[in-house]
């Protein structure tokens, strides 16, 4: 169980990083993350990823090129950003250890492809955060995203999910 | 005398400097290019090492046309049109799993891994003629398997697979031949990359050397590479593009890797010493100079028309949906025997292809900017001159070389295209 302070501050971390995502806040959204940085889109929910392919499987240095190749100027498929919105939703909060959460959500993000297809794209699935708290601060270690259509055909992914 | 619109006039449409727009865009052309190419010709379906083990299946289309590939009992690879024989049900509607029948839940007839009639309920009102021997599932009737890749063509009578493969085979053996047992496997499961465009741009685009620098120029920023002469002939890039025949075209890197002679330049890099198990493998199996100029020269990057796409250690290929719409596949190139080689090409995977990787999906998004701007009429050519007065007849190999910026393979492409499309057309 968490405290209801508690709650509200993991709550207030999560919609945070959504608003970052959405506006496409890169340098904000990367200060997030901490050095063992797991951000992860698997295939499917008992992907491994010793022997699985994944749609991203990225640890610190590759967000790292991940953000650096977005404000290249030059990532066509986000040149422009694509204009985004999500809702984070049915959260679940638990404690892993005295100073590390478990957070369980779902969500739903319109995503619209101004780069090429102007296709309003509607993705949705199941979110996974690992959060710890540092000095005070609460800081992301891992972020899985599990795509409801993970094993169909996707259109580009190279926004922040 | 049919319904069907008279056949397209290709040779109209087709030239050696310049194709016309609509061969992107026209309905028609779709149509009769699924009749043609995807549903009477050769293409790639998948691999053996997909269906490992008796009554492993997995899920494929040839063109348009729903199959299964199967392992039956007596270990034979089957390709079966995913069809009850009974009424049209869609008989496997999962992607891939380990089975010993398949059971329509419509009215309940199964089918062997073979493909054979196993059983239905209430016979007796099916009448004499009946017989469940001949109700099998319709088979794919031309299979051909080279190194383990699996191709097939859905017409009876045509061009031998040996034909269609011609010299291109020995791409498919150097995949095969970096591994220490001289199989790869496929088996880290398929990304599927949704592009609204038409199919034809993805094997032009697959062996084009001149995008790169423009097109991927934020991946060479963000990790360093730009500026470093790569894909650039005036800048001194040596690597070269090939015309195997038959539609099958290479971009080749060896010339550039030679150059410094650093192995694994193909796999970040990577020192020898730290794949000390996989280079005594290689060593044991081909001797230490054939191994070290393998390690050099590296995979191949190729196109096998029309679909399969050997991306050095990645596997693509595509289904075309519409003339707007292709569904691209990927997935890592894993080498039999090679544990210490398969954890990092599939990272490396994850890096290059797919839908949220960092260089597929700025070839999705400029196929789809052309899909769009081939919506305008004129100035009707797309232009293909590139390369056109300095590429030449390699005298080693007999084979169309040029320049790595050069459209010496999309010429390729449309040449075999063009011959094939107005084959059919005569023929009918
Ligand atoms: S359609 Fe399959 S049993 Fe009738
Ligand atoms: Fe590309």
């Amino acid at each position: 169980m968490v405290s209801e302070q508690e709650y509200r501050e993991v709550e207030a971390f999560i919609f945070k990083e959504a608003r970052y995502a959405d506006e496409s806040a890169y340098d904000d959204w990367e200060a997030l993350w901490e050095d063992d940085a797991k951000y992860w889109v698997p295939t499917s929910p008992d992907a491994d990823t010793e022997v699985d392919i994944s749609h991203i499987f990225d640890n610190r240095s590759r967000i790292a090129t991940r953000i650096r190749q977005l404000k290249s100027g030059f990532r066509h498929s986000q040149t422009p950003c694509s204009p985004m919105r999500r809702i984070i939703s049915n959260i679940e909060i638990s404690p892993l250890n005295e100073h590390e959460y478990e957070v369980a959500a779902n969500f739903m993000l319109m995503e619209l492809a101004v780069q090429s297809t102007r296709d309003m794209n509607l993705w949705g699935g199941a979110i996974n955060y690992r959060l710890r708290r540092v000095e005070g601060e609460l800081r992301l270690f891992y972020k899985k995203i599990m795509l409801v259509d993970a094993d169909e055909p996707i259109a580009n992914l190279a926004f922040l999910i | 005398m049919t319904g069907r619109p008279k056949a397209t006039a290709y040779e109209n449409l087709i030239f050696k400097e310049k194709v016309h727009g609509s061969l992107y865009t026209d309905p028609a052309i779709f149509q009769e290019e699924m009749d043609t190419i995807f549903h009477k010709g050769w293409v790639f379906v998948g691999h053996t090492s997909e269906v490992p083990n008796i009554g492993d299946f997995s899920r494929r289309f040839i063109g348009r046309q729903p199959i299964i590939i199967t392992r039956d009992r007596d270990d034979n690879v089957n390709l079966l049109l995913n069809r009850c024989s009974h009424r049209g049900n869609l008989l496997c509607t999962r992607a891939s799993g380990n089975a010993s029948t398949f059971t329509c839940p419509y009215h309940g007839w199964s089918f062997g891994l073979d493909g054979g009639m196993r059983g239905m309920p209430m016979k007796v009102a099916m009448g004499d003629a009946f017989k469940p021997s001949e109700m099998g599932l319709a088979k794919v009737p031309r299979v051909g398997i080279h190194r383990g890749f699996i191709f097939a063509s859905l017409a009876k009578d045509g061009m031998s697979f040996d034909d269609y493969l011609g010299d291109a085979k020995v791409l498919l053996d150097r995949a095969a031949d970096l591994s220490p047992e001289g199989e790869i496997t496929i088996s880290a499961g398929w990304l599927k990359h949704r592009f609204k465009a038409n199919w034809k741009m993805l094997p032009e685009n697959n062996t084009d050397g001149y995008h790169v620098g423009s097109t991927h120029l934020s991946m060479l920023l963000a990790t360093g590479v730009a500026n470093s002469g790569a894909f650039n002939e005036e800048m001194g890039d040596p690597s070269v593009i090939r015309d195997w025949g038959g539609g099958h075209t290479e971009l080749d890197f060896a010339p550039r890797y030679r150059e410094s002679g650093r192995p694994f330049q193909w796999f970040g890099g990577t020192r020898p010493e730290k794949l000390p198990n996989y280079v005594a493998a290689m060593e044991a199996a081909y001797g230490k100079q054939e191994t070290a100029k393998r390690f050099v020269d590296g995979p191949p990057h190729a196109i096998i028309f029309p679909n399969l796409f050997l991306a050095e250690l990645n596997i693509t290929y595509f289904y075309p949906v519409s003339p707007n719409e292709v569904i691209q596949y990927y997935t890592p190139l894993l080498l039999k025997g090679a544990p210490e080689m398969n954890k990092r090409a599939i990272r490396q995977t994850e890096g290059a292809m797919g839908p949220g990787s960092f260089l597929l999906p700025e070839d999705a998004a400029m196929a789809e900017r052309n899909q769009l701007g081939l919506e305008a009429q004129y100035p009707e050519w797309l232009d293909l001159r590139r390369g056109l007065d300095r590429e030449a007849v390699d005298a080693e190999n007999g084979l169309l070389t040029s320049a790595v910026s050069d459209e010496t393979t999309n010429r390729a492409f449309w040449r075999h295209y063009l011959t094939l499309m107005s084959e059919a057309k005569s023929a009918s």
